[in-house]
């Protein structure tokens, strides 16, 4: 069944392994939907989390993919549904003084808060699953929505399941 | 006591510590620091090629045949670039190289500066691994992790690239002491043995099979399985088909040889895989040249799929049980567990599968004939490297392969051009026995330079070229698929025997079977390199043939029906 699917990589964080890294997800024609890469709380590796929309197979053979680069120290993919995934977006949306109050609501509704506020336009930040951030963008667009940054999706597996804990 | 050495130095060392004998490179501005070392290092053997392509080469067909990592060397810039294709070669077959190339100084990099070019970006692709050497205390460091790279697991071709003042600057020799990271990293992560219970499940599945198969890839020959898959194979009665790439894998001579499967495949080869209702694949990657049309490939077969990559598994056939692993080794734990059987009315069906050849050719002179002649005049003790495209596919299925790793060729990439300078590398591997290389008009022509490679060596090549006066396979394709629209194709060749001349080596044309063993022969004991051209039919075609994006099945055994013109 294809869904959205999140794979999360450690990696060593040099410039040419995550350039390896990406260059293998476009040379394979992984169905790639978003990437996201920072720091780890360990020194020296970053994660690079991918979402692919596809099935089981071609989530693990990505993943089986990328732990031959060298460089990269783990590669997993979260079963659909399984671990927290989130993405934060800035929302720039225009707010004539007429609507403003109404625009609040709406912020308020998703549990979003303005970050920047000026004439006639605010940026709104908000964060959650890639649906619920698609879904806050579609009602900020009642607004007029100028401009939009998403961070692409991060990921952790939930309860005790470490990734990094599998580091040699 | 530590000692204080250039990079360049440092570089020779770690390439003896190493266990290379032999380098094939090619001079330039970026890599003369290396080079104005080498000779301080005589352990180190250098032979100057005429393109850095045939350097890439040459390195692939010394690590085909040694099954030690080959190394090639090329200036940056034009140099570097050059060894992409050889690169791109041995990456798709899993061939185990070092390519070492100079970069400009660190302090001009990202300038675009003269013959300044990004070769990690560029061979990324193309590589398992690639690396730039930042500093001099890497660089014995960056020698071993190459070398543990390109042989460990799956092999495949490592570029290392070395600024130019990298090689000049000064650093204690470590001598060996380090330990790469990256490569302690690629150990600890090596897969645990499988589990039992797949073994089990394999040996009953092999068990219960009323028609089963083995299909034996590159992967027998890496991991040097010979004998586990012979034993396999009498054990069970179940014949053996060989890849392109597992040809020799498996002696042909053995009556459960089958012969070589897929786009062209023997027709009883490819029908026993349409009837099969069990294939074992050794090693092999399932490639579309071998499978056809995946949705029409062996569709009543369970499939056992033995790899060392797990990522091989199930990636274009549908597995039943994927075993991971080095095929020797896992053949070893499967044996235990298989009892004796045969497969002998499987076996007679297959038979009755068998089609007469009925190809006709000017002079007798046909691809057998050639074959044949080569075999007779080496007594079947040499080693064959094929170019790619007509000739290919015949020396593929016609030479009676007897000893293990005797054919090397150019499988996945498909690269026109290999043949000969890889057999200079095959040659150097293999002091002791002829090396033909094999290649058609086209194929020779595209590095024939490295005659002269081989006559400033003294490397003894022994070069045969199928002259059809096309670029034969693709002639094929425009007769049977583009109206006989021969566009390109037809090829002009020089006057090989003179050609041999000027390069000062021996040369022969042969026109008629009867001339050919004879000549071999000659050629085969003449000291040096030498040459013959054999001047075959203009448009014979290779058969049985699958169309392209058809299924095994479908095979076509003769020439086409014209076809129908529109009213």
């Amino acid at each position: 069944m294809t869904v959205a699917r999140a794979v999360s990589v450690l990696l060593e964080d040099r410039w040419i392994t995550l350039n390896r890294a990406v260059g293998l997800i476009r040379r394979r024609n992984l169905p790639v939907h978003s990437l996201a890469v920072g720091p780890t709380a360990t020194p020296g590796l970053s994660r690079l989390t991918i979402m692919i929309h596809s099935d089981t197979a071609t989530a693990d053979r990505a993943v089986q993919h990328l732990q031959k680069v060298v460089g990269v120290r783990a590669a997993v993919a979260f079963p659909a549904g399984e671990g927290v995934v989130r993405e934060l977006a800035l929302v720039k949306v225009r707010a004539p003084h007429e609507r403003y109050g109404e625009l609040l609501d709406v912020v308020q509704l998703y549990n979003a808060s303005v970050v920047d506020d000026s004439a006639d336009a605010m940026i709104v930040e908000l964060s959650g699953s890639e649906a619920f951030v698609l879904s806050c963008i579609r009602a900020l667009e009642r607004f007029g929505v100028v401009e939009v940054a998403r961070s692409g999706t991060i990921a952790l597996g939930s309860g005790n399941d470490i990734q990094s804990g599998t580091l040699p | 006591m530590t000692e204080t050495l250039t990079g360049s130095q440092i570089l020779c060392r770690a390439l003896l510590d190493q266990g290379v004998d032999v380098l094939f490179g090619y001079p330039g501005g970026a890599i003369m620091p290396f080079y104005h070392a080498l000779p301080e290092y005589p352990g180190l053997r250098h032979v100057l090629v005429r393109h850095e392509q045939a350097a890439a080469h040459a390195a692939d067909g010394y690590a085909r045949a040694s099954g030690r990592a080959g190394v090639c060397v090329a200036t940056s810039g034009p140099g570097a670039t050059n060894l992409v294709t050889g690169l791109a070669t041995a990456n798709m077959d899993n061939t185990p190289v070092v390519a070492i190339t100079g970069q400009v100084a660190r302090a001009m990099m990202g300038r675009d500066a003269f013959q300044e070019t990004d070769i990690i970006g560029i061979t990324q692709p193309i590589t398992k691994h690639n690396r730039l050497v930042e500093d001099v205390e890497e660089l014995e460091d960056a020698v071993a992790e190459a070398f543990y790279v390109a042989q460990e697991g799956r092999p495949g071709p490592v570029l290392i690239d070395i600024p130019k003042d990298v090689q000049n600057q000064k650093a204690e020799w470590k001598g060996g002491q380090s330990v790469s990271r990256s490569a302690g990293h690629l150990e600890s992560t090596a897969r645990p043995p499988d589990r039992p219970s797949g073994l089990e499940n394999a040996a009953r599945l092999i068990a219960e099979a009323e028609r089963p198969l083995i299909m034996a890839g590159h992967g027998v020959l890496l991991s040097g399985a010979y004998a586990e898959l012979r034993a396999l194979s009498e054990r069970t009665g179940i014949p053996v088909i060989t890849t392109l790439l597992g040809i020799s894998g498996f002696p042909e001579s053995h009556p459960l040889h089958l012969g070589m499967p897929g786009m062209h495949g023997e027709v009883h080869v490819n029908r026993a895989i349409q009837q099969a209702d069990l294939i074992i694949g050794l090693g092999l990657r399932f490639d579309d040249r071998v499978t056809g049309n995946l949705a029409g490939f062996a569709r009543g077969a369970k499939v056992i799929h033995v790899d060392l990559d797990p990522s091989e598994i199930g990636k274009n056939v549908p597995v039943e049980i994927g075993l991971v692993g080095d095929v020797r080794a896992v053949l070893c734990s499967l044996l235990d567990l298989l009892v004796q059987r045969h497969c002998d009315p499987w076996r007679e069906e297959i038979a009755g599968f068998v089609r007469p050849r009925q190809d006709n050719f000017r002079g007798g002179l046909s691809p057998e004939a050639i074959l044949d002649a080569i075999d007779g005049a080496t007594s079947g003790r040499c080693s064959i490297v094929s170019d790619v495209g007509q000739h290919q596919m015949w020396v593929a299925k016609l030479f009676r392969y007897q000893r293990p790793n005797s054919h090397i060729t150019s499988g996945g990439l498909g690269t026109m051009g290999f043949a000969v300078p890889a057999a200079m590398g095959v040659a150097l591997a293999r002091p002791d026995e002829p090396v033909w290389a094999i290649s058609g008009d086209g194929g020779f022509q595209m590095n024939m330079q490295e005659m002269a490679t081989m006559v400033q060596e003294g490397i003894p090549v022994k070069m045969a070229i199928f002259n059809n006066g096309y670029l034969g396979m693709v002639r094929q394709w425009q007769q049977f698929f583009h109206g006989k629209r021969y566009s390109a194709t037809p090829i002009w060749s020089p006057d090989y025997v003179r050609l041999a001349e000027a390069y000062g080596i021996a040369g022969w044309r042969v026109e008629s079977a009867d001339q050919a063993e004879s000549v071999v022969r000659e050629a085969t004991v003449q000291p040096g390199p030498a040459l013959v051209e054999f001047v075959i039919e203009q448009e014979a075609n290779v058969y049985p043939m699958i169309p392209p994006g058809g299924s095994l099945s479908e095979p076509i055994e003769g020439e086409p029906a014209p076809p129908l013109v529109p009213a």
